[in-house]
């Protein structure tokens, strides 16, 4: 008996995936790992509670969101775009890391991870947050709640989330048109 | 004679002991009745003291409020008497005013003169909480209480029909508690335009709510697969191989059901059932070879479902119920399983030992063709039912208010 495939096409960052056979059942984060070599994004828990697995979806309405990569089959990628923890830093033609994200810079600067199991999920929520204020920036006295609930659902064990909310708010606060003016 | 004394003391102790004891059992046992009743449903809310109202009750004809029924003079039911308050329930008259059938002395209007007695010692003993109640926010004409005389006199009755046949000490000890405590029909038995229970078909399902309440007729039950010992594991913790329980069910269980004494849980599942039951119906296997649009509903399935539901629709323990055999998959009326689709369902913690991981709700994620075609598989593969589920139907739900029939 044969595993069933399926034809599989996406872009990941930024670059063109397939087409290739992929079996039907496979979860994205197995694809990430054992077709592709994309081993940054953390299986955790397995069932969709931890965040470690996330990675971004790029919308084609320009939005972005997180989505579970342990729980969600690759097929569901199926012509869309992504990006895992590997597309977020400048790399130069040798494929050599030469810029952090501000998001990872200020992880580093917070020292917001121990283990870094976590972080890659982190790194990815907090990525879409700044998108998302981007596009909708919330007044100061809505910063703190908004970080809490965007990066709520992520468990860290190790450092206690106090590090991790102080860097996000530092990358907010810094970055021009987060934050509505005024208040 | 200082003897005498000591003897008159002891025997007036003894009987201020009996008479505390004798109070103390009506309160202990008010206390019993009280959760078998499911009063909390009603008359906590989320947020507010025990027993103080607010609960809000959306109808076809407007919205209630549960009231608040702590011993508060003002605000609560501390000036009634036990005879008022055994009124309230049998007649559905309060001192001050007619009540509405929201409250559902519809089915308690058969519950005993002693068992109405205890809840009202055990109400009177808790906190009152001075909290005013809320007017009802009625459609025309029902906001005319006094037209609920008249309501009366058509459709209260003194007993409800039963769905089930049987005689034996737990099958009428299970007909006090499903049709007058627990007042299951309230929500499983449909109602006619005037919002009184349709006595030809007791227990046959209903929707009132976003989340209709399934058909529990033996008949319905026996469709389902459900056994005894399935009811009986559903209604002590809110899970059985057929699934769990979610929407209003979840709190009928986390509140009421899950206190019942083991005799009076079989009580309960033997009225069910019946001294006969029907054999519990088999999952029809699968058809052979499937079309288009179901398998699209399995690549659906497997993209964002079999994470949680596992591959083969077996589900996973502590994380999410078996699609396999699933009440919801297998109900005739697709309604609960397209609104669970786009809805989700909160995490759940069933008792001390089980709980379910949070459901995300797909309204955002999947087009009305993607849920029918989930729907479909669904169905069709593990639920013994026709693919029949229409995009037009998951447009209608997806517009529908949360709470309110769908019309």
């Amino acid at each position: 008996m044969s595993i069933a495939t399926q034809p599989i096409t996406l872009t990941i960052n930024g670059k063109k995936v397939g087409p290739m056979q992929v079996a039907e059942g496979l979860m994205m984060i197995d694809f990430l790992h054992e077709y592709l070599d994309l081993t940054g994004s953390r299986l955790g828990c397995g069932q969709g509670v931890c965040h470690a697995c996330v990675v971004i979806l790029d919308k084609a309405d320009g939005t972005s969101e997180e989505v579970r990569s342990c729980i969600t089959g690759a097929h569901f990628f199926d012509g869309k775009k992504v990006r895992t923890v590997e597309g977020h830093a400048k790399l130069n033609d040798k494929g050599e890391v030469v810029a952090l994200s501000p998001v990872q810079q200020k992880f580093l600067e917070h020292f917001s991870f121990q283990c870094g199991y976590c972080t890659p999920g982190f790194v990815n929520a907090a990525t879409v947050l700044l998108e998302r204020l981007k596009r909708a920036p919330v007044s100061r006295d809505q910063i703190d709640e908004t970080i809490t609930e965007s990066l709520n659902a992520h468990i860290c064990r190790c450092t206690g989330y106090v590090r991790y909310f102080e860097a996000v708010k530092d990358v907010v606060l810094n970055t021009p048109g987060l934050v509505k003016e005024g208040k | 004679m200082m003897n005498r004394h000591l003897a008159l003391l002891a025997a007036a102790l003894v009987v201020a002991a009996q008479s505390a004891a004798a109070g103390s059992d009506a309160v202990s046992r008010g206390r019993y009745l009280v959760k078998a009743a499911d009063c909390a449903a009603c008359h906590t809310s989320a947020t507010g003291a025990p027993f103080a109202g607010g609960v809000e009750l959306k109808s076809d004809f407007g919205t209630f409020y549960g009231t608040n029924i702590t011993p508060d003079k003002e605000h609560g039911i501390g000036k009634w008497t036990a005879g008022e308050f055994y009124a309230a329930l049998r007649d559905g008259v309060a001192p001050d005013r007619h009540l509405y059938p929201a409250m559902p002395y519809t089915s308690y209007r058969s519950m005993s003169r002693a068992d109405s007695d205890a809840i009202f010692a055990y109400l009177m003993q808790i906190k009152p909480a001075a909290v005013a109640n809320k007017a009802a926010d009625l459609k025309f004409p029902y906001n005319m209480r006094f037209g609920m005389r008249f309501w009366n006199m058509l459709f209260l009755k003194d007993a409800l029909p039963d769905a089930s046949a049987g005689q034996s000490p737990a099958y009428l000890r299970g007909r006090y508690l499903v049709n007058t405590m627990g007042h299951c029909a309230e929500c499983h038995t449909p109602r006619g335009a005037l919002g009184q229970m349709d006595g030809a078909k007791p227990l046959g399902g209903s929707a009132m709510a976003r989340i209709a309440a399934p058909d529990i007729t033996p008949a319905g039950l026996s469709a389902s697969g459900w056994t005894a010992a399935d009811l009986s594991s559903f209604l002590r913790t809110g899970v059985a191989q057929q699934g769990s329980a979610y929407g209003e069910m979840f709190a009928v269980v986390h509140l009421s059901t899950q206190h019942l004494t083991p005799g009076d849980m079989w009580a309960m599942t033997t009225y069910l059932l019946g001294d006969k039951p029907l054999p519990p119906q088999p999952l029809k296997p699968a058809p052979a070879g499937a079309d288009a649009s179901i398998d699209a509903g399995r690549r659906t399935y497997i993209a964002v479902c079999a994470g949680c539901h596992g591959v083969d629709g077996g589900g996973k323990p502590h994380v999410a119920v078996a699609m396999k055999g699933n009440t919801t998959v297998r109900s005739a009326d697709p309604r609960n399983l397209i609104a669970v689709t786009l809805d989700g369902i909160e995490a759940q913690r069933f008792g001390a030992k089980e709980s379910m991981q949070a459901m995300p709700g797909f309204a955002a994620k999947l087009s009305d063709k993607e849920i029918a075609g989930l729907s479909n598989f669904l169905r069709v593969s593990w639920g013994g039912q026709a693919g029949t589920v229409g995009e037009s139907q998951v447009k209608e739900l997806r517009t529908a208010i949360g709470g309110l029939r769908a019309r």
